[in-house]
């Protein structure tokens, strides 16, 4: 970084290209943002209001999108009408239970998929990545069908199960990352010191803590954006934030104002929990192939 | 040269020294040899391989249960017709039967055609984006406003665009319009445009990560590279296509393979926003598939398509993974 400004282009080209990148810039800002925007207004809004539009072509009556009186009957609904509060609950127990089991039982298989060698390990980690690669549809064919005949579809446990086909190579995969940064050197340490195995294991967890808890929120995130599995699998019994925001989606009757607010309602917390472990978050989206 | 070497090498090896050490050494040779240490009993044995085995073993079984078992249930279900309760051994009729399938094939070049402008669009634009703000004053507030769209769910994102596409109330729909771009009708609502209806909301959600991969490559272009390029007088375009984009390619290699395997994935905002409509338009071949497993309950035929759509991921993801494997690409 030091060197940042020893060499720098001064040239007309230079300027036109700097004007040009920020213009650019504010415009994908503008194309990012503007649906949250949207979406966020308009569940304070009337559905009359939220349906005004300017004329065609007739830019400068964008300010119609400002002229609306507050109201939160749209949240009201949702939590009143539609027992949203119950499929949130859903959403968390299954997005949680899944995350925590992966992590548990991630943890400790990569704890010593990273300690051990051995033939064919290669092709284990093969086996694990593709199952977290594999398509949601088709992975979801023969589930159901092994579920439906377990009598887990419609529950809760067989939606943690069923998030548990991708969390639980995702955490094996990334956390294996971690302990593999963590040198062996301070568990033979412990052991010197007197420590069993196991607690030797224990004694390097703190280590990896701070990575471990972000892939916990990193699981729930996955989990709790999920729609196939929720639909298909959570169908009846065990029904999510996702799902329930999109059966607001009936023929006769669509209820825009309910679902732009079970939107912020499902999108506000991951964004919050997102912002939080934003560290990770690149290493955790691209299965940990790129660091920040 | 040697004389000298040779007086000092006399010197220092007195008679007496190497008398002496030899002495030590005698001594040492000469005290009785110990019988074998008994090894402590409290402390830790060698490193076993069973116990990594036995701490790896319950996620490998969970993990089993749950993919291991579906696939060869995927493999028996996909020779059979009918559901659970009456099962029928049909052999290979289900593949056959593919082969003559229009939507099956259509559905394979619809996904094509989709990945292919999805991943064009978002890799320019997310390149581009990237090189502007890498090194911006703004850059943590601009990552952090980029990450928005990641974090919502993909239904989420397709129930929102359904609302800004509407053809009545619709913002999008509204600008597209005023712009000319579009008639009256919806963007969803016709087959000619459906399909970038479907691409855009894909561009709008990932677009940020690829800006993301980009920039941790960017981070670790080397700036000697650039510097000595611009003292030989580089153009700012030259400068880009010589050194910054060809130590961006690993790390954007990984960046569209990723993209491309989840264009399998995820059919969520498709689902919701046009269905595979209209008139098959956005049928890519896993909305198919759901169609055919999950809205006609086809179980035979859709573990046919998926056995079909599986093998290629699992091609997709061996490259994928031998380029993670490539000591260049992860930058460790």
């Amino acid at each position: 970084m030091a060197s940042r400004d020893v060499v720098h282009y001064n040239t007309p080209l230079q300027r036109v290209l700097s004007v040009l990148s920020v213009v650019f810039v504010i415009f994908y800002l503008i194309w990012t943002l503007l649906p949250f925007v949207i979406m966020f207004v308009s569940s304070f809004k009337d559905l009359l209001e939220a349906f005004k539009l300017p004329a065609v072509g007739d830019w400068a009556g964008i300010g119609v999108f400002f002229e609306f009186t507050p109201t939160l009957k749209h949240y009201q609904t949702l939590f009143a009408e539609n027992n949203f509060s119950r499929y949130m609950l859903n959403s968390l127990i299954a997005a949680g239970g899944s995350a925590v089991i992966s992590v548990i039982f991630g943890s400790l298989a990569a704890y010593s998929l990273s300690r051990v060698d051995f033939r064919g390990k290669s092709d284990l980690f093969f086996w694990i990545i593709s199952t977290r690669m594999a398509p949601v549809v088709a992975v979801m064919v023969p589930l159901f069908a092994i579920f439906r005949s377990l009598d887990l579809v419609g529950t809760l446990p067989g939606l943690i199960l069923a998030y548990t086909t991708f969390n639980l190579p995702f955490a094996i995969w990334i956390l294996k990352g971690f302990f593999d940064n963590v040198p062996y050197g301070i568990e033979e340490a412990q052991m010197v010191d007197g420590a069993t195995r196991f607690q030797a294991f224990r004694s390097i967890l703190p280590l990896v803590a701070p990575g471990i808890g972000a892939f916990i929120v990193l699981c729930i995130l996955f989990a709790w954006n999920d729609f196939l599995f929720a639909a298909i699998i959570g169908s009846g019994g065990a029904k999510t934030l996702p799902v329930a925001t999109r059966e607001l989606v009936q023929p006769q009757n669509i209820q825009w104002g309910a679902i732009m607010a079970a939107g912020v309602v499902t999108t506000a917390p991951m964004m919050l929990l997102g912002l939080v472990i934003r560290k990770y978050l690149v290493t955790g989206l691209t299965m940990g192939a790129v660091k920040e | 040269m040697t004389e000298t070497l040779t007086g000092i090498d006399m010197s220092v090896r007195a008679p007496e020294d190497r008398f002496r050490a030899r002495k030590v050494s005698t001594e040492v040779e000469a005290r009785p040899l110990s019988a074998a240490l008994p090894p402590p009993g409290r402390l830790n044995p060698a490193a076993r391989k069973a116990y990594y085995f036995y701490l790896m073993a319950p996620a490998i079984a969970l993990l089993a249960f749950i993919s291991l078992y579906p696939f060869f249930w995927l493999i028996v279900m996909a020779f059979q017709k009918g559901d659970m309760g009456a099962v029928e051994w049909v052999g290979f009729k289900n593949f056959i039967d593919l082969a003559s399938d229009d939507r099956f094939l259509s559905g394979w070049v619809l996904l094509f055609r989709y990945s292919a402008m999805c991943l064009f669009l978002q890799v320019s634009i997310g390149v581009l984006l990237a090189v502007v703000v890498n090194g911006s004053r703004y850059e943590r507030f601009l990552v952090t406003a980029l990450l928005m769209p990641m974090m919502m769910a993909p239904a989420v994102a397709g129930l929102l665009w359904l609302f800004l596409y509407n053809g009545t109330f619709g913002w999008y729909h509204w600008i597209f319009h005023s712009l000319g771009l579009l008639g009256s009708g919806s963007i969803l609502s016709s087959a000619k445009t459906a399909m970038y209806a479907i691409v855009l909301v894909d561009v709008w959600q990932w677009t940020p990560l690829i800006t993301l991969i980009a920039l941790a490559g960017l981070k670790r272009v080397p700036r000697d590279q650039i510097e000595a390029n611009m003292v030989d007088g580089a153009s700012p375009f030259r400068n880009f296509f010589a050194i910054v984009l060809p130590n961006l390619y690993p790390v954007l290699l990984i960046a569209v393979l990723l993209r491309f395997m989840d264009n399998f994935r995820f059919i969520d905002h498709i689902l919701v926003l046009t269905g595979g409509g209209p008139a098959n338009a956005t049928k890519i071949l896993p909305v198919y598939l759901f169609e055919v497993a999950f809205k006609f309950f086809d179980l035979g035929r859709g573990a046919a398509i998926a056995l079909v759509l599986l093998v290629v991921t699992i091609i997709l993801g061996k490259i994928l993974v031998g380029v993670f494997d490539r000591p260049t690409a992860g930058g460790r």
